[in-house]
């Protein structure tokens, strides 16, 4: 008995061990702490700054991608303008550089669902793929090929800095020297916390730190609501079984059917639309014509600081495209042009072929003409309440 | 009944009967006690001590059935393993031979069911299941310490486009600590209402589990930990632990699974399981009286590790009863589970359809009659009303904000069990819900046990 009743005691202590250490303390995740950047990702904020790589001399990154504005554009154009007299309009409208450290290369998921991958057509594999593009786009940066830029590169202030960090010769290989530039500019954004801050009211309120008025709380309850905005179906709006906070996308495409933006200059050819995932240049999905008007669903993080909406700028407020979401199909002479013979053009921005890859099956697309909308004027306003928690910087 | 199975402390199909360990020396104690139940009816005439030595006695019948298994296995296995050949001359002797009769045994068991559901108003949706089919097994490694093992296979088939699952449910060590205790570690069965730790098909009526345990006790459900496990003279047993719990963390409010089972969403199984916190448990069951069994288990912990902005603690408890006398076979239940803090869990997810509830429970009661029987062939009648809710009552969010509380469900089960040998029964039964009548259904089921 001796020898069970020590068996016992050492349980009994263990157990009140064990017990003592329970719970205890709660440690929701913190805003990434600032860390000091190192030499690549230094020199990939100089070049991330650097009007003088682009033809025109006056355009870098941040001009489109401005910090001060969430790292995305801080006008109201429906697509930016670049080139070497910064006098042609570029095809989609800028989208935020921010949160994209948790994006990954395109893929299809287990149910054929198209994920992933940068641009809003995912054509790039990964933030570098990403970044070497603007510099040779004729319509942005404008630089003839990776030797005009690497040119210019040779001659910033930082060029023996770059020589130090990538070998004394990098600048006799230009494609060497082109491909380590936009590597520094991954770096960058990879490492410096202001591309991923989580800073915004709704991450304070999920840190428990701040609550939600009463108008964002119901606007993020319809925001959730499957019967109502149902936005969190593409815009995860939960924190993740590890703690981490959402980024408001799934990383999927859709097809929305926006109106046709006549503002963007390309438009003005009624021969051409702008197809998306199955127009990628590499043509790697031209075999694929139930994805063309697919494009990216971004993440709604500071989506309040946008001027601008959608892949063609449709829209330039958030009342605006809420309502377009919910009466696109209740009311949709109030999007779409009419016919000649009087009806409306709906989904206008599509060839009539593809017209039926249009999302009309998920809330609030699901609606039929003459139908109540999913929300109401009242509602979207709460919903918009709720965006605006998502924008980085709150302080109470 | 293998020894793996009859060495499970706690409630089994015949729940007069307390299962015990092996030992050699019960042959002679059950000899001695049935010595000295007949001195005790003579020398005390209540009628409950009378009924507590009889217990002891069946108790100490089934030590011995137990311990007749294992030798029959360990003997089995020493003649498989000196079988082969002639020895050769002066050859040693195989290992078997030389082992001593104590030398540790290892024993398989087995058990499943295949179902087929035909809900009579959506016929469409008729299945046809292997529910799951599970190997279980134990080493003995020494008279005194065990391995218990069971690998589960659901729907037949599993792989990244099939529908099944592989699961350990079951992988702990028990060191006997004298005569009354048993310490336990691993991955084992969390001792909360009647079915959850003896679920196999023989052991329950109806072609499916009951729903108060499957939707608020998350039957199988299994934690890792330790636990001490002591059976006393006077018919009661206790057992005790601690152990891993639930993840509320990963509750998905966009998904129906947390209406259906709000712990079954919820728990770890010990694959990866958070364990920032661990959880206590506690139950107690008395077979005092032949034939009869009063228990009740309470299950409590912290269930978000430090990785949400407030600590919620999960607390799920019962009470038990079942009454067997004679041809009858009586049984209820009642279970409630409790999420503390939810609100603050629940700020985040408004809206979405499946918030965390606060409260949810369930009860049963259910009767069954041994109609017939020939030799070992038995029909059993029996009839079950069971009402339960998962989501009771949802913390207050504010106006327009909190959740409506969900219906309570009712469902009439009424079957028989065809018991074709101890260890087959082939099953029928008829359900009726009260408030979703697209889950009326007729069930039958074919289950296996040894």
């Amino acid at each position: 008995m001796s020898r069970i009743r020590a068996a016992t005691f050492v349980f009994g202590a263990a157990l009140g061990l064990v017990l003592a250490g329970c719970g205890g303390g709660t440690a929701a995740p913190e805003a990434p702490a600032e860390t000091a950047l190192s030499d690549q990702a230094a020199l990939g904020e100089l070049i991330f700054r650097d009007v003088s790589l682009s033809a025109s001399g006056r355009q870098a990154c941040a001009s489109c991608h401005v910090e001060s504005n969430a790292h995305s554009p801080d006008n109201a154009l429906p697509a930016q303008f670049g080139g070497t007299l910064l006098d042609l309009q570029g095809g989609r409208s800028a989208p935020s550089a921010r949160y994209l450290a948790f994006n990954t290369p395109f893929f299809f998921d287990g149910e054929g669902t198209a994920t992933g991958g940068f641009f809003w057509d995912g054509r790039a594999a990964s933030l570098q793929g990403q970044a070497r593009e603007p510099f040779l786009n004729p319509v942005e940066m404008a630089n003839t090929d990776a030797a005009d830029v690497v040119a210019k590169l040779a001659l910033a202030p930082y060029a023996g800095e770059f020589k130090r960090v990538f070998g004394a010769d990098i600048f006799s290989r230009p494609a060497d020297a082109f491909d380590r530039m936009a590597l520094a500019l991954q770096h960058y954004q990879l490492e410096d916390v202001e591309f991923r801050p989580f800073s915004s009211k709704y991450d304070e309120f999920l840190r428990g730190k701040v609550a939600l008025s009463a108008q964002e709380q119901r606007g993020l309850a319809l925001f959730n609501s499957p019967a109502k905005g149902n936005c969190a179906a593409c815009h995860p709006s939960a924190k993740g079984a590890d703690g981490s906070h959402p980024l408001f996308t799934d990383f999927t495409y859709d097809n929305l059917g926006l109106p046709r933006n006549m503002a963007l200059a390309r438009n003005a050819d009624p021969a051409f639309f702008d197809l998306g995932l199955c127009a990628r240049p590499a043509g790697d999905l031209a075999g694929r014509p139930d994805l063309c008007g697919a494009f990216k669903v971004p993440s709604l993080r500071n989506v309040a600081r946008r001027q601008v909406l959608f892949h063609n700028g449709a829209f330039n407020s958030l009342k605006t495209a809420l309502t377009f979401y919910v009466q696109r199909d209740t009311n949709p002479q109030k999007w779409y042009p009419l016919k000649p013979d009087g009806s409306v053009d709906k989904f206008n921005d599509l060839p009539d072929a593809y017209k039926a890859n249009v999302n009309t099956t998920e809330s609030p697309y699901n609606r039929r003409l003459g139908d109540a909308p999913a929300l109401s004027d009242a509602e979207i306003d709460d919903v918009i309440a709720f965006l605006q928690t998502l924008s980085d910087g709150f302080s109470p | 009944m293998t020894a793996q199975r009859s060495a499970r402390p706690s409630n089994t199909h015949k729940r007069s009967i307390v299962l015990p360990r092996i030992r050699p020396t019960r042959i002679v104690a059950a000899l001695a006690l049935a010595a000295a139940g007949g001195a005790a009816v003579s020398q005390t005439p209540s009628e409950a001590d009378l009924a507590r030595k009889l217990e002891q006695l069946a108790a100490e019948l089934a030590a011995v059935k137990a311990q007749l298994a294992t030798l029959q296995q360990q003997r089995a296995a020493q003649a498989a393993a000196s079988a082969p050949a002639v020895p050769a001359a002066n050859a040693p002797a195989p290992a078997a031979e030389t082992a001593s009769p104590a030398a540790p045994a290892t024993v398989w068991s087995s058990y499943g069911e295949i179902v087929y559901n035909r809900p009579t108003n959506k016929p469409e949706n008729a299945q046809a299941d292997l529910r799951r089919f599970v190997l279980g097994l134990q080493h003995r490694f020494d008279q005194k310490t065990k391995l218990v093992t069971e690998l589960e296979v659901e729907h037949a088939v599993s792989s990244s486009s099939d529908p099944g699952e592989v699961e350990v449910e079951q992988a702990y060590v028990e060191h006997q600590l004298g005569n009354t205790w048993a310490a336990r570690g691993g991955l084992f069965l969390i001792p909360i209402g009647l079915l959850n730790e003896n679920h196999e098909p023989t052991a329950f009526y109806g072609v499916e589990r009951n729903f108060v345990e499957t939707a608020i006790i998350p039957t199988t459900w299994r934690e890792g930990g330790v636990q001490m496990i002591g059976q006393f003279n006077n018919g009661i047993a206790v057992q005790t632990g601690i152990s891993t719990g639930f993840d509320l963390t990963k509750w998905d409010a966009t998904s129906s699974e947390g209406q259906e089972s709000p712990l079954g969403s919820i728990h770890q199984e010990l694959a990866l399981a958070k364990a920032r916190s661990l959880s206590w448990f506690g139950a107690t069951n008395w077979r005092g009286v032949p034939g009869l069994l009063l228990g009740g288990g309470v299950f409590t912990g912290d269930a978000t590790h430090s990785q949400a902005t407030t600590r919620a603690r999960v607390t799920l408890w019962d009470l038990h009863a079942r009454w067997t006398p004679g041809r009858w076979d009586f049984s209820a239940l009642y279970t409630r589970g409790t999420i503390s803090n939810s609100a603050a869990l629940n700020a985040a997810l408004i809206g979405n359809p499946t918030l965390i509830p606060s409260a949810f429970d369930g009860q049963y009661v259910q009767a069954a009659y041994k109609v017939w029987s020939r030799q070992d062939y038995a029909l059993s009648p029996f009839v079950r009303w069971e009402r339960f809710n998962t989501g009771k009552s949802y913390a207050d969010l504010g106006p327009g904000l909190t959740p409506d509380p969900l219906p309570t469900e009712t469902v009439w089960t009424a079957g028989a069990n065809f018991q074709l040998t101890p260890g087959v029964v082939v099953k029928a039964d008829v359900q009726r819900f009260r408030r979703n009548k697209d889950n009326d259904r007729i069930n039958l089921g074919l289950g296996w046990s040894f």
